[in-house]
């Protein structure tokens, strides 16, 4: 920490704090000396820019930027922050991407949403928006979207009008007399999802792919900010349903943090075991997608059938079977009563017993093997470069996992270990998906043993100390939270104005948008055959790249 | 005559073939997938795919804009009945076969190959990216796998010298059938291939190309096709059956049923490989099929032929 | 004769199958419907990968703005006779998502839906029961909603 702390000695600074276990919080007086600090920052080790997120700050007529260094081998932080003019004409700053590989495209999402325009960005198009807001900046707090929302016709004939215009020019710039031809790989493809890849292939050679994304944009950043701490749960679980309970837990320490209060201990535990159960229902269907992508829908079919016994948990517990809003600031929703905790055991029996077969057939398959052994390398400099995290981070053999690096909940209780693999390829980020199934059931042994004993000592009140109470409103502050969530690290960053009923600002870091980043890296100069599974085996779901 | 054009082994023959295997694998993967399958329909599912099909035909037939109609529309009623005829070679029961003749082998050999060609065309008339692209992989796959398709099935005809397929299942003995072993599983394998079955469904790959040269075939044109794919089907299982596992001959009885018995033995096996094993690539099919499996089929000509010399006393 | 027509008419009711355009959260529901346990292959269901051999579309869930044309040029890709299932408080005034500023918050009143399935996201068991709606309307023989009318007649896609 010293280090960093000389460096920021060599500028104007406003503040510089320490902040929580791995952070060091600082704030720039002028934003023009940004450039230099992110080039000190880097030489000292913090190779990761982890997301940016603006702050618009109408009243104060300036838009905050948050700049979130991280450095995934001696988890050192750095929470950077200057202020720039609000104007549109003036609001501007020196991009970091051509430092950072993995600031390109989160500079180009701070530029389409509040205008931040980043000087010496190599491609600076909008990105996530639909075509009728382009230039219009819509998460700056002046823009009157019910006003926009009035003219729904003339917006969607835009939108169609522009897809068209767009489609229309990049066929003519073919040269009629190569053979290279745009595939469009999606929406409506049955393995893509709502992403389109715009495929430049000559026959089956890929020359490059140029993704178009946005189509589940629900601009969940701005709806949290109309609903109340408790509604904005809600938004927040929907970030992928497919690991909802993690996103949740998130959301529910930023605001706790803010309030100042501690939960119980109970409450962490729960969790723990809540979450561990998100995530092997998240890997399992990712186990899936991956077989899926070469055609071969038993693993699926297998995996979802002890996904549902972990499905019945959470059912059991909640009432719903994946929307569970589960987790809230202040604890979690219910109590727990001892019926749960045997549905929970059913699931784990099932795993166990299936667990062999999925090895034996699935998991040492030649012909997997054969495909997806030398495919899509990601090594662990491209792993700092781009910010990738979770699953994809580790399979590369980066020791990076929050659970780990800054316990949260009752993590720092569990006995826990990285696990990684070496090779980086596809097949290893297959490998690395199932032992952490493995080690998530673990976690759930020991939290479920943990509770239950404390239950039968009397120290934990399952029906009444699940929740404690909490301010209907909040104090002006902000905080950041950060999980490890199915695919990898959310970061969130809370903002608060005083008396509070909603939230000022919220962004959401979710780790499928740098993955994303990375298919036209490890696709170019692959055939179409390799798309498919590439994409599946980084493990990306649509909701949390568009949010 | 008219019976066997139109029930056996003709037109209703191959329909009920159709329904009967099309149900058979769903019924048969979703076990596999520890599912139930069709089941509310009939006993056991079993007028699931005879609904399936009929639905089809009562569908709309799309012809997309800026395709030639002719060729759309034509292809797969060319390709359904060009995979129908082989049925007339097959000796389904002893003595009985519709078209007896001393090429047989060679002509149903022809037939199977032929018909990729048609699928091909069928993607190239489609004007969609693509269904362009499941027509060239076709094409791709047919060339690379029926050489060893042909190499494989010429072994009995080498060993019985004989092209008849009925002198062919009348002279198979035990010991024939443990020389044709290896012949056989080079076969099969050049069968999954040809038949576009995991690990080579690399034509009609879902999740890369969409449908392959099937996407923007509807109605009564998928009808169509889908028969010509379950035709095909029977031919070459039958074809199977009848080279290399001695037909309709059995251990007890010769009858038809036996040689359905082995189709379906074949057909199960292909099932357990589809749900067990991924797809490959284009580049490793070639691979495998150039640098593995040709050789081998040569290899195993050679192989026959010693066996020739050494048990049946050819070189009297 | 009549008895002919009869079966065919029975047969379109009994084989449905389902275009695969996955837009939602709901869809995960659906796979789930697909799976192990709930296996809706058991009444005949069946997925296709390409618009062409479907029957029925499947709205699961939100709709954005940007992939509103991707869903009604899928609809225009299937053939006749073709019905819509709408999944989800998303698909009917856009649910969670009522204040966002970016899904179109009347899905169906632009692609009129024959059978809509409330919940958020709807069970399985409810995913089917729905589908099991539309085979009785196939049987009835009343034609769908969306061909009677809706707002993408009017609309550029």
């Amino acid at each position: 920490m010293d280090d960093l702390k000389n460096i920021f000695s060599l500028f104007d600074t406003e503040y510089i704090t320490e902040y929580k276990t791995s952070w060091l919080k600082v704030k720039l007086s002028f934003s023009s000396n940004l450039l230099d600090v992110a080039q000190m920052l880097q030489k000292n080790g913090l190779r990761t820019i982890s997301t940016i997120s603006p702050t618009d700050f109408i009243d104060e007529n300036k838009i905050e930027m948050n700049y979130f260094f991280e450095d995934l081998v001696t988890k050192r932080n750095c929470w950077l922050k200057c202020d720039i003019p609000r104007e549109l004409k003036h609001c501007k700053i020196e991009s970091l991407s051509n430092l950072f590989k993995g600031a390109l495209w989160h500079e180009r999402e701070a530029y389409s949403m509040f205008g931040v325009k980043f000087l010496n960005h190599p491609d600076l198009r909008p990105i996530i928006l639909s075509q009728d807001y382009y230039n219009k900046f819509p998460f700056r707090k002046d823009f009157d979207w019910q006003e926009h929302e009035k003219n729904s016709v003339e917006n969607m004939n835009l939108i169609v009008e522009s897809f068209q215009e767009e489609e229309h020019l990049s066929e003519n710039k073919l040269d009629p007399n190569s053979s290279e031809m745009i595939l469009n790989w999606g929406p409506t493809h049955p393995a893509s999802g709502p992403i389109r890849l715009k495929v430049h292939c000559d026959g089956e050679d890929i020359l490059g792919i140029d993704p178009d994304i946005g189509f589940v944009w629900r601009a969940l950043e701005h709806l949290v900010t109309q609903k109340d701490f408790v509604g904005a749960i809600v938004a927040v679980e929907r970030l992928c349903f497919m690991d909802n309970i993690n996103s949740m837990v998130c959301y529910a320490q930023a605001v706790e943090e803010i309030a100042e209060i501690e939960i119980t201990e109970f409450a962490k535990w729960m969790r723990v075991l809540l979450g561990e159960v998100g995530r092997i229902s998240s890997h399992m269907m990712g186990m899936g997608g991956f077989y899926n992508a070469m055609g071969l829908h038993t693993v699926a079919m297998w995996n979802m059938d002890m996904r549902e016994l972990f499905l019945d948990f959470l059912e059991s517990y909640s009432g719903a079977r994946i929307a569970t809003a589960s987790v809230e600031a202040g604890g979690v929703r219910y109590g727990l009563a001892p019926e749960m905790l045997e549905e929970l055991q059913k699931a784990l029996d099932k795993f166990d017993a299936t667990k062999e077969d999925i090895k034996n057939i699935f998991i040492n398959n030649p012909t997997m093997k054969m495909r997806a052994a030398k495919l899509g390398i990601l090594t662990q400099d491209e792993v700092q470069e781009y910010a990738l995290c979770g699953v994809v981070a580790r399979a590369s053999g980066v020791k990076t996992d929050i659970r780990i690096d800054e316990p949260y909940a009752a993590y720092d209780q569990i006995e826990l270990e990285y696990v990684t693999q070496k090779g980086g390829s596809a097949k290893d980020r297959l490998f690395q998906l199932f032992e952490e199934i493995e080690q998530s059931v673990s976690i759930i042994k020991q939290a479920k043993k943990h509770i239950e004993q404390k239950i039968e000592e009397g120290e934990f009140n399952p029906t009444k100390d699940y929740m404690v109470k909490m301010p209907k409103k909040l104090p002006k502050g902000e905080a950041i939270a950060r999980v490890e969530w199915a695919r990898g690290e959310v970061l969130m960053h809370l903002v608060t104005q005083e008396k509070a009923k909603s939230p000022y600002r919220l962004k959401m870091k979710a780790p499928s948008f740098n993955h994303t980043m990375m298919v036209e890296h490890l696709l170019k100069g692959e055939t179409l055959s390799d798309i498919p599974l590439v994409f599946g085996s980084l493990y990306i779901c649509q909701g949390d790249l568009d949010r | 005559m008219l019976f066997e054009i139109f029930i056996f082994p003709g037109i209703l023959y191959i329909l009920v073939w159709t329904v009967v295997l099309f149900w058979f694998f769903r019924k048969f993967m979703a076990a596999l997938h520890k599912r139930v399958g069709p089941s509310f329909n009939g006993p056991a599912g079993s007028y699931q795919t005879l609904f399936d099909l009929s639905k089809l035909l009562t569908k709309e037939s799309i012809t997309p804009q800026g395709v030639n109609p002719y060729l759309f529309s034509l292809m797969p009623l060319l390709a359904a009945s060009i995979a129908i005829v082989p049925t007339a070679l097959i000796p389904w029961n002893s003595g009985s076969t519709v078209l007896s003749s001393n090429y047989a082998l060679l002509v149903l050999v022809v037939l199977i190959g032929i018909e990729p060609f048609l699928l091909f065309l069928t993607g190239f008339g489609s004007n969609n990216k693509y269904s362009f692209l499941g027509g060239i992989r076709v094409l791709t796959q047919m060339i690379s796998m029926e050489t060893s398709f042909f190499l494989a099935a010429l072994s009995p005809a080498i060993l019985f010298g004989t092209l008849n397929l009925n002198s062919i299942v009348e002279s198979s003995s035990w010991l024939s059938f443990v020389v044709l072993i290896p012949g056989f599983f080079l076969y099969f394998i050049a069968l999954l291939g040809l038949l576009e079955q995991p690990p080579f469904n690399i034509p009609d790959a879902e999740q890369e190309i969409v449908y392959g040269f099937y996407t923007e075939y509807s109605g009564t044109n998928y009808f169509l096709l889908k028969i010509a794919e379950f035709s095909e089907f029977m031919a070459v299982f039958a074809g199977a059956a009848t080279l290399f596992l001695g037909g309709y001959r059995g251990l007890f009885f010769d009858n038809f049923l036996c040689l359905f018995l082995k189709m379906l033995a074949i057909a199960v096996v292909m099932m357990v490989i589809r749900a067990s094993t991924p797809r490959i690539t284009m580049k490793q099919m070639l691979q495998f099929s150039w640098s593995y499996l040709v050789p081998l089929t040569l290899l195993n000509l050679a192989w026959i032929m010693a066996a020739k010399i050494l048990f049946f006393g050819a070189a009297q | 004769m009549l008895k002919i027509f009869d079966f065919f008419a029975h047969s379109k009711s009994e084989s449905v199958w389902m275009a695969h355009f996955c837009t939602g959260c709901c869809s995960l529901e659906m796979a789930a419907a697909m799976g192990p346990r709930y296996d809706w292959e058991r009444y005949g269901y069946l997925p296709t990968p390409s618009p062409r051999q479907a029957d029925v579309l499947v709205i699961t869930g939100l709709i954005t703005k940007k992939v509103l044309p991707a869903l009604l040029r899928t609809y225009q890709q299937m053939p006749e006779p073709k019905y819509v299932l709408a999944l989800g408080a998303c698909s009917f005034d856009g649910g969670p998502y009522n204040d966002s500023l970016a899904v179109v918050k009347n899905p169906t009143e632009i692609l009129p839906a024959d059978v809509f399935v409330a919940g958020c996201p709807p069970t399985p068991e409810a995913i089917i029961s729905g589908l099991e709606q539309i085979k009785q309307k196939i049987k009835d023989g009343i034609p769908s909603a969306a061909s009677e009318g809706g707002l993408y007649k009017e609309m550029k896609f």
